[in-house]
């Protein structure tokens, strides 16, 4: 989908971030990098819950009067609906806030061109797989937060399971709630398992707390961007053949997502 | 004025320096060049003294995650930025958008700060909106916090940020090197450098206010 130019508009991309792990910024920034690119803001700029700037610093760093807040969130939960408008100081779709106009729009994670990056990435990490012998599972944190949060997951296997992608099944599974991704051999009937991880960066849960979860490490490793070997698929673990890719966020095509986001918000809210 | 346009005045007026950073204007051919302080005799010499060499802001996150040991930089107020590069920039929003990088949203909260609009955090406000394993973190005593600022905080532990926040509306933070460090690293006057202000307590000290505030209640827990 293309989106018109917007020059005296900018974009805030909002993350999770963390003082522990340095590589859970990075897609954000490549992200943003890519979307700044392409002209198409006045200004791309970044905030974080637990990195910095923080979503309260971010608008001294902002001087158009017009702000499109996308989350690049992976749900549309507990930080989508609670946090960042608290954070922001948002109170529906459109807020002014001291002098300039914020438009929040839907978390990435919940937009219909997501089903086609989660396939792309399943096919990319496991090319030479029947689908008709495999069974795709895609993975999240999940949290008693907020309900909504595993709703996107669930939503995306369902999606996937119509598609005629031929995945022999199509099931969601979590880290913190059942059905636990933990249990993931189990509840695939095929030889072949794909594991999607359903979040936006490469950092402590997709790469170090996941992968001990899967049976494929004994400990949590060090971060990704530390590493000088990154996993090899396939692992065979459990009886069965295990491809595990990294997470649907670093996918640069995400930034396409984000503008989709934004035109959506347009089309639903701004009469043009 | 734009955030860009009002950097532009302020290197204009003398200042030259913004954290660790050494902010020069007009070298070999350069409109902006910015490096570690430490290396600014280099970064004038020809062929910017062997310093390495980076176009453009592209590479201002990659040169600001990592310390020199390789240790990542988890707040960009810590005083262990690398050294050896430099960075050339065509224009001022090419440099602002480099010092977001390495300092996020400082220019601008000293410009907020100047014009007075700059709105400050108290400790509590911060605390209390903290959510899932962080929640606890707002159990701690004024005492320990104040404690925690001295062994946190400040140039001696490795953060040039000068702190603008109180532990609440009435509780100003207690006599201390921490307290009193105006955010500017190194013995420059304050008209010649834009200081990293610290306008809300940064996600390691909460995380630090959690750690304590467990302590405190497993110490009250023991007593009992």
């Amino acid at each position: 989908m293309s989106i018109a130019p917007k020059p005296t508009s900018a974009l805030l991309i909002v993350g999770h971030g963390s003082t522990e792990n340095p590589d859970s910024s990075t897609p954000y920034f490549d992200h943003a990098d890519e979307i700044r690119s392409r002209g198409l803001f006045a200004e791309v700029c970044c905030c974080f819950w637990k990195e910095e700037p923080s979503m309260r610093e971010a608008i001294y760093m902002i001087d158009s009067d017009e702000i499109y807040v996308v989350p690049d969130f992976i749900s549309e939960g507990y930080f989508t609906q609670d946090v960042i408008p608290r954070e922001l100081q948002l109170n529906g779709p459109t807020t002014v806030v001291r002098g300039k106009t914020f438009h929040y729009c839907l978390p990435v994670g919940v937009h219909r061109s997501m089903t086609e990056l989660i396939l792309r990435r399943a096919k990319e990490v496991a090319p030479d797989v029947d689908p008709a012998h495999t069974t795709l599972i895609i993975t999240g944190h999940g949290t008693g937060l907020n309900q909504n949060s595993t709703k996107a997951i669930r939503d995306q296997a369902d999606l996937i399971a119509a598609s005629g992608a031929g995945y022999a099944a199509v099931l969601d599974a979590y880290m913190e709630e059942p059905p636990f991704i933990a249990e993931w051999d189990k509840m695939s009937p095929t030889p072949n398992v794909v594991v999607v991880p359903f979040f936006i960066s490469d950092g402590l849960h997709s790469y170090q707390d996941i992968p001990v979860l899967l049976g494929m490490e004994d400990e949590v490793g060090a971060a990704a961007s530390q590493r000088e070997v990154f996993r090899h698929n396939p692992h065979h673990l459990r009886e069965k053949t295990l491809f595990y890719s990294s997470a649907i966020g670093t996918e640069r095509l995400l930034a396409d997502v984000i503008l989709d986001q934004v035109s959506d918000f347009d089309k639903l809210h701004k009469s043009l | 004025m734009s955030i860009a346009t009002q950097l532009h005045d302020l290197l204009r007026s003398g200042i030259h320096r913004i954290g660790e950073l050494e902010l020069q204007t007009n070298v070999c051919n350069f409109p902006y060049v910015i490096c570690h302080s430490a290396d600014a005799g280099l970064s004038t010499e020809s062929a910017f003294g062997g310093l390495e060499v980076h176009e453009g802001p592209a590479d201002a996150r990659e040169l600001s995650t990592y310390a020199e040991d390789g240790t990542y930089r988890f707040t960009k107020g810590q005083t262990n930025l690398k050294r050896g590069w430099v960075m050339v920039l065509e224009n001022e929003q090419d440099l602002l958008l480099a010092l977001d990088q390495f300092y996020p949203a400082c220019v601008g909260l000293f410009i907020a700060q100047k014009g007075g609009i700059l709105e400050i955090e108290t400790l509590r406000d911060k605390l209390n909106r903290q959510t899932g394993m962080y929640r606890f973190a707002r159990t701690i005593s004024d005492t320990g916090a104040q404690k925690l600022v001295q062994e946190i905080c400040g140039p001696a532990h490795q953060c040039a940020k000068k702190i603008l926040w109180k532990l609440d509306a009435d509780t100003p933070l207690d006599e201390s090197e921490a307290s009193r460090f105006n955010g500017i690293p190194g013995d420059l006057p304050e008209s010649e450098a834009i200081p990293l202000l610290c306008r809300e307590a940064c996600n390691h000290f909460v995380a630090e206010c959690r750690k304590a505030a467990k302590a405190e209640f497993e110490a009250k827990a023991a007593e009992a």
